[in-house]
Order: C-alpha cells, then structure tokens, then sequence
C-alpha cells in the first residue's frame, strides 16, 4: 500500500462516516488544527464533518534529508467530528482496520496525551494512539479553541501519515516509503527537505521574516477590526509561521519569543470572539 | 449480599485510576455507614477501562422500633384512665389501633404514645441513589467535556454495570442505565458479557482477555518477565513506577522480549534506558549491572504469534537510539562552554531571566556555600560547574529526552576531559528528585544541588508562585525536600536564614515582593516541609512540633533535636519535665520580659535555682550550639528537682512587684535556654492525650 493508497482508503473511510473532504488548505500551517476548517468550524453550534490531508510545516524538525524519520514538513490527515460520537474510538478502530490492519496481531494502545497550542489558544484532552509502540495518531476531545470553551466538543483525529505508512510498508527510512506505484518520497522530497533545511536555519532573511510578521500582524489587527475575520484569521496564520521561521533561525529571544507568541493568541482570540459573537447562543 | 459496580470509561491515565479507586472506597464507605448499612468488606478493582467496586453488604438497613409520642398524658387521659377525645385524635391520626397506645415516660414528663416498628431501607434502594452520587462526585486533575454534554469526567463513559443480590440495581448515571452487563477486551473480545456477581464477573472478563485486578496483572507481568529472561541468566533493571504504571495501561498483559543491535551499546546506559523508558515505556535488560542489547515490554494484547508486536518495538526503538547516537556525536561536537553563550535564550521564569542569569546566581550561591561549610578544596571545581550545569539544555539529547538533563551534561563534560569534581557535580545537580531518590555522592555535586533549589525556590516565592494545595507548578516542594534532604543526609552545618540572606541579595531587585516578606514565607515554607520529612521518617507530629519550636537556623538541629526528644520520650524524667516546662511556659504567656537582679532574690530556693540555672546554662549551651541536644538534654533534665523545690516554697505572683518580676524574669531566663532545645509546650504528654477528645474517624 502506498502513501497515495492510504489517503485514498482514509477518504473513502472518512467519507463514509458522512464527512466532507476538504482540500488542502493552502497556506503554511504547523498543523492540520490550524486550517479554517478546523478552527472556525469547531467554534459553532453546527454539527460539522470534516476529513482532509494538511501539510505541516515545522521549520525546526528540517534534517536537511539525512534523518529516516524527521522532516520539516509531513503530511497529517485531519478528521473532525462535532459533536463527538459516543462511539468514535471504535469508528476510529474501523479506519485502521479499513486499510487491511489485522488489530488482533498487534498491540493498540490510547496512551494519556493533552495536546495543547498556545499560539491559538487551543487544548483538549485525550491520547497518542501507539501501534506496536509507534505512534501512529493524536487523538484529542477539544476543549476550547480561540481561548473559547467548545460545545458541543469536537473530536479531533490526526492520523501522521509518514508513520502509519512506514508501519505498513514495514520501512525504517522515510525516503523509501511509496508515495505511488512508481514515485517514492525521496523522489518527491528530498531535495526539497535539503534546500528548506538550509532556508529554515541559514538562508532565510531575518530582516525580510520580521518586516513581514509585523506587516502580517498589523494587517490582522487591522482586518479584524473591520470584521472581516477569515482574512484577518489569514494574516494569523502567515504571523505563526514567520515566527517559526524566525524561530529556527535562532533569531527569537526568550522575552521576544513570550511576546511574540501572546500577540499572535490576542489576534486569535479576538477573531474567535468576534465570530463566536454574532451567533445564537454561541 | 454482594455489590458489584463498575463503570467501562475510555483509557484513562494511570494517575487518574489511583486517585478514583481511592475517591470510590471513600465515596462508598460514607454513603453506606450514614445509609446505616452495614458493610462486611468492600473492595476495588481497575483496568484502564473500568473502575470496578466489588462489596459484601448487609440485605438493608435494620429494623428499628421507634418511639411516637403525643399529647401530655394529663391531657391524653382523663382521672379514670380512659382517653380523652385528645388522646383518641392521636391515635386516629396517626392510623392506630387504641390499644397500642401506652405511657411514655420522657424527660419532661409522661406523655401518651406508642412503639412503632421501621422496616429497614432495603440496600438495592440506597445504592440506587448512592452510585449516581458516588460516581457524580469523582474528581480528577484535569477533567473534560464531550459530545453535547456538559457533564465533566477524565475520559468518556460507555457503560455502568451494577448489580446487588444478582440482579441490576434501579439506577442511572449520566444517561448510562444501570445493567448486568459490560463488555470484554476492546481488540481481543469485543463482545458483550453479562455477571450477576463478583466471581462471575472475573470469569467472564478473563475469558474476554481482561485481568480485572491490578494485583493480577503486575503477577504476570513479572512472571512473563522472569520466563523471558531466564535463559540469558538476566534481569530487567528495576524500575517500580513503570511497572505500576504499566499494570495500570493494559487490560491483558502480554511481556514482549525484542533486541537492538549491539552497536547503540557504546551509547551511555542513561541514554539508552531513557531513550526505552521516556518514549517506549520499555524495561531495560542488564545482566551483572551490564547493559544488554535488548528490552522488555508491555503489550496489551493476547499473544504475539506472528512476532510483529515484537519487531514493531523493535524498529520504534532502533529509530530513537539511531536519534540518540547521532545527539551523542553532534552534541560532542560543541563543548559546554561554548554552549552556555545560548544559555540567554532560554528561559528560566518570565521574571527571574534567562538560564544565563541563573548560573550568574548560582557561581554565587555555590561560593557562599563552599565557604560556610569549609569546602575551599573544591570550590574552584563547584564554581566551574555551576557555570556550566545548565549547558546541556541547549544539546538535542535533553532537548528530546528533558528527563537527561544535568546527567548527560555530566557525561558530556566528562567526555570533554573536565576534571572528575565538575562533571559529576553536573551530573548530580538535579538529585535527589524525591525524598526516595539519592542525594549526590561528592561535595561539589551536593553544594550545586542545594544552590540550584534555593535559587528556584527563593526565586518563585519571591514572585508569588505560591504552592498551595495541589498547585505546585514550579515544583517548589520536591525542591524543597531535595535541599532538606541533601543537607540532612549530609549532616551540612550552616544557617539556613543566612543562606536565605544571601539568595535574596544576590537576587537583587529582580523579585517583586519585599525581602523580608519573602525570606518569611520561605522559612515557613521550610518549617513545613521538614515537618512532612520528618513525620514520614516516622516521628511523633508533637515531638516534630517541638523540635521545630525554636526555628529553622540549621536545618541539621531540626533533626537532632526530635531524635534527642524521641530517644529521651521514654525516660522517666521526661514526662516531669516536660509538664514542668509547661507550667513555666503557662505563668509566662503573655507576660513582658523582666531582668533578674540576683540582690532582689529573697528565697534560699530563687537562689538555688538561679546558680543550678547558670551551672546547668554554661555546660549546656556549647553542647546546644553544636548540635548535640540528647547530651544537653540529660543536663538540662537536672534542673527539675531544683525547680520543684523552687516552685514549692515559692511563691512567683508575690505580693511585692519587685520580688515578682524577679522571680518572672529569673524563670524566663529558664524558658529561654529550654526553647534553644525544643518548644516542649508543643509536647503531648500522656494525661493530656487521653484527656483530648477523640478526633473524628
């Protein structure tokens, strides 16, 4: 099975459990949550289904392509569900199984896990999902996003898809995973990894990552003020990863990085608020 | 009759089971003895998915006879003894036969009334409406929602198996009705089951691959363990907290034994057994304190035909030691001092600094304390490495394994060629991590551990990170109990209130709250947790009260003082004494101080005592200033003779203001030699204790 086989199968899963296949967001994100899809659905009432792959983007994890398991960007296929289903551990059982993994032959484990993102006042409560000891999911019951408590909860389901897939190909490297019959990660990838490693820590331009935080920033202020929210929620998102940029070029310190990080939440939040606002009853 | 409850959750944390089956003993222990239902034995069980009380209760609660009573008999019956139209409304009102009435005598006089016999609540009746607020009443550290509910729970409920006498109880909670039935283990059998009772139950789960009692599992866990490593002749390095912890992750242990190539060997064994516990959750395998190339771990399931749980553990494992080696070589590439530079872009607390502030402070504190305790030997070499101690949390090694910190800076230093006395100075810093734990083995590691605490704990304090209940976010009590024990185990004579002296100064004006406020708050910070050391060392809580009486000047005394008091609780001349030394702290309370002129003495016996107390005072005090209260203590217990004397020929309140001062002033000069020894008014002695009401079960 390759990499394009498997989000084949999770679509055809997913989308039997009545979601609606969203396609890629397409900005930089550090993690499928991060996506309108994610965000903005999981503030209101509406019961909302969602499956979709993201690529996240995690300038810090670049290995120039010379780690078998660390990359600067990797693939999540995200699944929201709200309200969560009583019965949603044993539907996410059905999807490992749904791609020919025969459960009774290894060990599955929902091992105590809170995932928490402060940049968009976002946590929830729940487990890292171990196959045979590899961690294949995060598995999240959301509490509160945009710094607002969420109900009805939505259950948040991240498969990594590298993992799962070096799991079923049985492969250490992952640049020997298929990403189809014929096309493998390392011909996708790795010289991409090579030059985004030496962008991410050597070659970015602080001065031009900065100039454009700022102006990103301003400009969410200044869109959410108009009430224009998923433009200014934009402007959020290209903020975070200039400011992982900025990070992984080791240009941040400690006050700034402190600051930097609750300027981004107080933009989020107030989008939050301002969308959760005008609702009924939300 | 047997009770039997469990509530089927998803996984909950490990840490979250102990403290429900403590709160459901609890819960269930009080709802049933004010339910007045007797209870012969009440047990509970846990798996990750289920929290399971298993009881042997009384059928219901007693009969009981109770007493009506009426009208006044004067009214309820006229002089002829028949009732009067008063005492006849009483029994009709009450729907009983005339007959039964009798006179009853109170303790205001003899009323009409009758006996009436209560049926007892059956038990079905007063679980029904117990589990619901049992289960309702379940508190955890970190709670959530789900679905549309608002209700709040560690994990999600699926199910409330409950049953008395074989049969579901008529009850509910949360939406979930109350039945017979639950199911088996979520891969290996998922079906239903159904038990009416406790051996039932166990039977059905096991036959479903679920072990329901903890007990039972850690069995065979470690029986699979010994089975797997019997033929190497080798053991799994012990590790208690991951054991329980595992016993609490699965519902059907299965020990997986897997190997890695032996080339990671030449990794440090700290790397590698972190690299298997903090990720994996694996046992490392040593034979003869050598580190094997293999591990064990727990799965839940029930069996590994195939070998693939096996080797899946094993291709996790070789990927975070493959992580490792290459952090090992990286690391080494940089040497600690050059890393510190990085140091001020790490955060240590938002308002104390950076980490490079921090081992600023800490050069200073450990030099302050090389110098009170005579250390000069190794000062230079202590200094050096509270320079560099915190280096190596900027090395991917403790940037992926945090729980190396200061160990691997200890190894790193070590491979650099730093001199013996600074890398293990490093690599002990942060021990001992609990009372459990060792305290560092050299000098200059023990000093550095001590300033590394005081500089976290004086610092938060001195911000306002109070601990207080649960919240102890800064980890200001296991640093806390880290310093009392490294002091105490290394019998470190300084004063702790200079210390706090010293801290602060060096603190400057970084701290938001004023010095005197916050060396106050640390040293009743201190008073408090050497209390916790010393009672769960297993002395008396009055003995440690005492011995904590006259403060915390060195923390060394607080110890050799309630062993003094508890060595000397059982002579005969303690208790005397000590109700001697209260009847003197009873006269004084209040009182303002007055001096002694020895030309006011009007009394053969004020004179006696006054010389005995100068005597007694000058042999005593050298012993008191040096710590050896047992020897000061058998001194100090000669002055009761005199004093009973003193205290039966004279009298203290005399009429003459003159001669009372005197004598006040002369049996305060007393008390305070007795206080540098011990608050004995804190002593319990065996009149007052079982004179003490009972405190409440």
């Amino acid at each position: 099975m390759s990499v394009q086989d498997l989000i084949l199968g999770l679509h055809r899963f997913w989308a039997g459990q009545g979601c609606y296949l969203a396609p890629t967001y397409d900005l930089e994100v550090g993690a499928g949550t991060m996506t309108p899809d994610t965000f903005f659905r999981v503030l209101d009432k509406r019961d909302w289904r969602v499956g979709y792959v993201q690529p996240s983007r995690r300038p810090d994890d670049g290995r120039y392509g010379e780690n078998p398991n660390r990359v600067q960007k990797h693939f999540q296929y995200q699944v929201i569900i709200k309200p969560s289903p009583a019965e949603i551990q044993d539907i996410y059982i059905q999807s490992l199984r749904s791609l020919g993994i025969v459960l009774e032959d290894h060990d599955l484990r929902f091992d105590e896990d809170n995932w928490e993102s402060p940049t968009i006042g976002a946590w929830g409560v729940g487990w890292q999902v171990l196959l045979d000891g590899l961690e294949i999911t995060q598995f999240t019951y959301f509490q509160q996003c945009g710094g607002i408590d969420l109900a009805p909860v939505p259950v948040e389901i991240t498969y990594g898809l590298e993992r799962l897939e070096m799991f079923l190909e049985q492969k250490d490297d992952i640049y020997d995973l298929d990403w189809s019959a014929d096309v493998s990660y390392r011909d996708l990838r790795l010289r991409e990894e090579k030059e985004f490693s030496e962008y991410n820590f050597a070659a970015a331009s602080v001065t031009m990552l900065r100039q454009a935080f700022n102006a990103c920033q301003k400009e969410a202020g200044r869109l959410a003020a108009k009430g224009l929210l998923l433009p200014a929620y934009d402007m959020c998102l290209k903020c975070s990863h200039n400011f992982n940029l900025l990070d992984s070029r080791g240009a941040i310190s400690v006050t700034e990085r402190v600051k930097m990080i609750s300027q981004i939440r107080a933009l989020v939040n107030d989008i939050a608020r301002q969308y959760t606002g005008g609702k009924d009853g939300a | 009759m047997e009770f039997l409850l469990e509530l089927l959750t998803e996984e909950l944390p490990a840490s979250h089971i102990r403290s429900a089956l403590e709160q459901l003993e609890a819960g269930f222990g009080k709802e049933l003895l004010e339910a007045r239902i007797e209870v012969r034995s009440l047990k509970t069980f846990a798996t990750p998915r289920r929290l399971v009380v298993a009881a042997d209760l009384a059928e219901g609660q007693e009969d009981r006879e109770e007493l009506v009573t009426g009208p006044p008999l004067a009214i309820a019956k006229g002089p002829d003894g028949a009732l009067t139209p008063a005492g006849k409304g009483f029994a009709r009102s009450q729907g009983i036969e005339e007959s039964l009435l009798e006179a009853v005598r109170t303790s205001k006089g003899e009323y009409l009334g009758f006996r009436r016999k209560a049926r007892g609540t059956p038990t079905a009746d007063v679980l029904a409406s117990a589990v619901p607020r049992v289960l309702g009443s379940l508190s955890f550290p970190k709670m959530m929602r789900w679905g549309v509910s608002p209700f709040r729970f560690s994990r999600p409920i699926h199910g409330l198996l409950c049953v008395f006498g074989g049969s579901p109880v008529a009850t509910s909670f949360e939406g979930l009705k109350a039945s017979d039935g639950t199911v088996g283990h979520r891969i290996a059998s998922p079906g239903r089951i159904t038990a009416g009772d406790l051996a039932a139950y166990r039977a059905a789960l096991e036959k479903g691959f679920v072990i329901l009692d903890p007990a039972d599992r850690k069995k065979m866990i470690l029986a699979q363990m010994e089975a797997a490593l019997a033929p190497l002749k080798a053991q799994a390095y012990p590790d208690a907290e991951l054991l329980d912890d595992l016993t609490l992750n699965v519902e059907h242990p299965l020990v997986i034994f897997g190997e890695f190539p032996e080339a990671y060997l030449s990794l440090p064994i700290e790397v590698l057994s972190t690299a298997m516990r903090e990720g994996q959750k694996l046992f490392s395998v040593v034979r003869d304190t050598k580190q094997l190339p293999c591990f064990l771990g727990v799965a839940d399931a029930s069996g590994d035909a195939k070998g693939l749980i096996r080797r899946g553990n094993e291709r996790v494992l070789r990927a975070r030691l493959e992580d490792a080696r290459f952090f090992w070589s990286q690391d080494r590439k940089v040497p600690l001092c050059e890393r510190t530079a990085g140091l001020k872009n790490v955060l240590f607390q938002e308002k104390l600094g950076t980490y490079e502030d921090k081992a600023r402070r800490l050069e200073k504190i450990v030099a302050y304390l090389c110098d009170k305790l005579g250390a000069a030997e190794v000062k230079a070499d202590a200094v050096d490495a509270a320079a560099l101690c915190k280096a190596d949390l900027l090395t991917e090694m403790v940037k992926e394994f945090s729980g190396l910190q200061g160990r691997m800076g200890g190894l790193y230093a070590r491979e650099e060629g730093l001199p013996a006395a600074v890398h293990q100075a490093i690599y002990e810093h942060y021990q001992p991590g609990s009372l459990e734990d060792a305290s560092p083995s050299s000098v200059a590691g023990a000093v550095l551990s001590i300033a590394d605490k005081m500089d976290s704990i004086v610092g938060a304090i001195g911000v306002g990170l109070q601990v207080s209940g649960s919240s102890d976010p800064f980890g200001l009590r296991r640093n806390a109990h880290g310093v009392c024990k490294v002091v105490l185990d290394r019998k470190l004579r300084f004063s702790f209130p200079l210390l706090l002296d010293r801290v602060l100064a060096i603190y400057g004006d970084r701290l938001t709250l004023g010095r005197a406020e916050v060396k106050a708050a640390c040293l009743d910070f201190f008073a408090g947790r050497l209390r916790f050391i010393l009672e769960k060392r297993g002395y008396r809580y009055d003995l440690v009260g005492a011995a904590l009486g006259p403060g915390v000047d060195q923390i060394v005394d607080v110890l050799a003082r309630v062993e003094a008091l508890d060595t000397l609780k059982s002579s005969p001349q303690f208790e005397p004494f000590i109700l001697m030394a209260k009847r003197i702290h009873n006269i004084l309370k209040g009182l303002p101080a007055a001096k002694v002129n020895p030309d006011l003495f009007v009394e053969k016996e004020e004179r006696d005592l006054h010389s005995t107390l100068s005597i007694i005072g000058s042999n005593a005090h050298p012993m008191i200033a040096r710590g050896d209260f047992a020897r000061a203590q058998g001194i100090i217990f000669k002055l009761q003779p005199v004093l009973n004397t003193f205290f039966d020929k004279v009298l203290v309140m005399a009429e003459d203001k003159r001669t009372r001062q005197n004598r006040l002033g002369l049996l305060q000069s007393i008390a305070k030699m007795l206080l540098g020894m011990a608050d004995y008014s804190q002593v319990v002695v065996e009149g007052e204790r079982t004179a003490k009401p009972k405190a409440s079960r």
